[in-house]
């Protein structure tokens, strides 16, 4: 985006102070739910996960192993989960039911095993925090707390 | 009695596997584990545990009800309701490795006249899938067994109800072929190709199809009385996917060489040179958005029918009918979990007699033309009422009678051309 400055001090205040006012509200208005949701993983894996680029390969099970060679044990939350639905729209940048799609057609032709589902936050980290290699997701803003 | 012996053993063999397996695989974690943290206190807990974790058991449920004018679907449905439709299946698969895993499945499957009210038990899958090389873009591997033929969209996973939109697979799919496409017994060459622009997966299924299936063996002789079984010859199948932004936008293009013989026919049966061939294309393209979504498939039937008797003209030939089905299918989510679904759907037996009036007119009219082709048009609505229930319920307006059960409708010479489906069902998934 390009803006022009017009060439007068007290003009260039006013917008400045415009520009400021709009970024505030810009800010306000998306922290909430563009920091909501956040990937986690194991605590051994955290340098790791810097690595590991394509979430969306990770959660539609084409990435299958860390860089490391060790299994990605996926955890999720229901397909029906606020949480859930957030993250994948948000952070996948898809919709549940595609990822649904994808795991169910692993799972009953045999050629791929499901993603760890639990049923909520607290169970997510402890299960993420007990398993080795373990990716999974949390939120930040406190939401679904 | 012998099919279903040959199930047991076979699913007998693969518990052995997954079990020696399972052992092997628990030594080496040990070992591994053993001779890193040699300084640790033995925790039995620490070796259970990845063992659970890379065995899963799945499952599916359905039950159908079916209510129809004029022609029978599953079962006894005409102007009454039939519970004709229900499927079960249990599956377990077992990562061993990280490049070498077990997968088994099996069906317990009710579908009208064809399994009778008892139903049938049958073996979907089993194979070892071992994979030879794999690295972040992608993979190349094998799995020997039986495996489900990737023919389409929807075939691979027909069985399990929530991954199709409606009860009634499109025509594409119909009953009477489902044992030519369900699965093979050989081994599934796969590789998948993950690019900046999109996914591509490509399989390749080498082996024997299993279609000693009453319904087909009728459906190509026309003749009651048949004396033997359909065989398989050595076949192939091969599907190349192309899949944008995981599953967005998906074209798939599958090719079937089917090969078919008839065995152990009487010396009287008119049949017993049979030979058949088929040669089978489908092109398929679905849009998934978050609201709205489009589907197509496009198939087209080479078959060619060597040595068959033809009961119109009362002697042996060859018949070459092409065949064809192809359907329009739009989708519109109202909620996350309730969509609808309208799909307009069309077969054609031979193309080259696309009404069947040349058809009925080698019959002298005792059979009628509408056997020769199905146009069918299908409202329906999907309420997935938790991630692992879900019901549904459809209606279907159908014009011609050429994907018809010959089995349900043994009286094949009062079928109505203008009939009406109505259909509801109950599924779970774990």
């Amino acid at each position: 985006m390009k803006f022009n400055f017009s060439n007068t001090k007290i003009k260039h205040k006013k917008q400045y102070s415009l520009c400021s006012m709009l970024l505030g509200f810009l800010l306000a208005f998306s922290l909430p739910s563009a920091y909501a949701t956040e990937v986690i993983s194991h605590p051994d894996n955290s340098e790791q996960l810097k690595e590991l680029g394509n979430l969306r390969a990770i959660f539609g099970m084409r990435t299958l192993y860390w860089p490391n060679g060790e299994k990605i044990r996926l955890i999720v939350l229901p397909d029906d989960h606020p949480l859930h639905k957030q993250f994948v729209k948000e952070k996948l940048h898809i919709f549940p039911h595609q990822l649904r799609r994808t795991w169910n057609r692993l799972i009953y032709t045999g050629t791929g095993q499901a993603p760890i589902t639990v049923n909520s936050m607290a169970e997510m980290q402890e299960l993420i925090n007990q398993t080795k290699n373990s990716i999974g997701y949390i939120d930040n803003g406190g939401q679904y707390e | 009695m012998n099919n279903f012996s040959r199930v047991i053993l076979s699913t007998l063999c693969y518990l052995f596997f997954f079990i020696s397996c399972s052992i092997f695989a628990e030594e080496t974690e040990f070992n591994t584990q053993n001779t890193a943290d040699t300084n640790k206190e033995f925790n039995w807990s620490d070796y259970k545990k990845p063992w659970m974790d890379d065995f899963q058991v799945h499952g599916f449920l359905s039950q159908g009800l079916f209510s129809s004018s004029g022609n029978n679907v599953y079962g006894k449905s005409k102007d009454s309701v039939s519970a004709g439709s229900t499927e079960l299946g249990l599956n377990l698969s077992y990562q061993a490795l990280n490049n070498l895993s077990f997968a088994v499945q099996g069906l317990y499957r009710r579908a009208g006249e064809i399994t009778g009210s008892e139903g049938e038990v049958s073996l979907d899958f089993a194979f070892i899938d071992y994979t030879f090389f794999r690295h972040n873009k992608g993979r190349l591997g094998v799995r020997g067994g039986r495996v489900k033929n990737p023919w389409g969209l929807y075939n691979e996973t027909r069985d399990v109800a929530s991954t199709h939109p409606t009860i009634f697979l499109p025509l594409a799919y119909f009953e009477r072929s489902r044992s030519l496409f369900l699965s093979m017994d050989g081994a599934q060459f796969y590789t998948d190709y993950n690019t900046s622009v999109g996914d591509f997966s490509f399989k390749f299924n080498l082996g024997v199809t299993n279609p000693s299936d009453k319904e087909l063996l009728l459906a190509v002789t026309r003749n009651p009385f048949s004396t033997g079984s359909l065989a398989s010859d050595l076949s192939f199948l091969a599907n190349l996917n192309y899949d944008i932004n995981n599953g967005e936008y998906i074209f798939a293009i599958s090719y079937a060489n089917l090969g078919l013989k008839y065995n152990n026919a009487m010396p009287t049966d008119p049949n017993q040179n049979l030979d058949i061939k088929i040669d089978s294309l489908m092109l398929s393209a679905q849009y998934n958005g978050e609201k709205f979504s489009l589907t197509g498939e496009y198939s087209l039937q080479w078959n060619q029918f060597n040595n068959l008797y033809d009961p119109a003209e009362q002697k042996i030939t060859d018949s070459h009918p092409v065949s064809e089905h192809w359907y329009i299918q739009t989708g519109y989510r109202v909620l996350d979990n309730l969509q609808f679904t309208l799909r307009y759907d069309s077969s054609t037996q031979d193309i080259s007699d696309r009404d069947g009036t040349a058809f009925a007119i080698r019959y002298n009219h005792a059979l009628p033309n509408y056997l020769g082709f199905t146009k069918d048009i299908v409202f329906g609505a999907r309420w997935d009422i938790t991630p692992a229930w879900m019901v549904r319920a459809e209606y279907h307006r159908v014009h011609g009678t050429s994907t018809l059960s010959a089995l349900d409708n043994p009286d094949i010479f009062n079928l109505v051309e203008d009939w009406n489906i109505y259909a509801l069902q109950v599924a779970y998934q774990f």
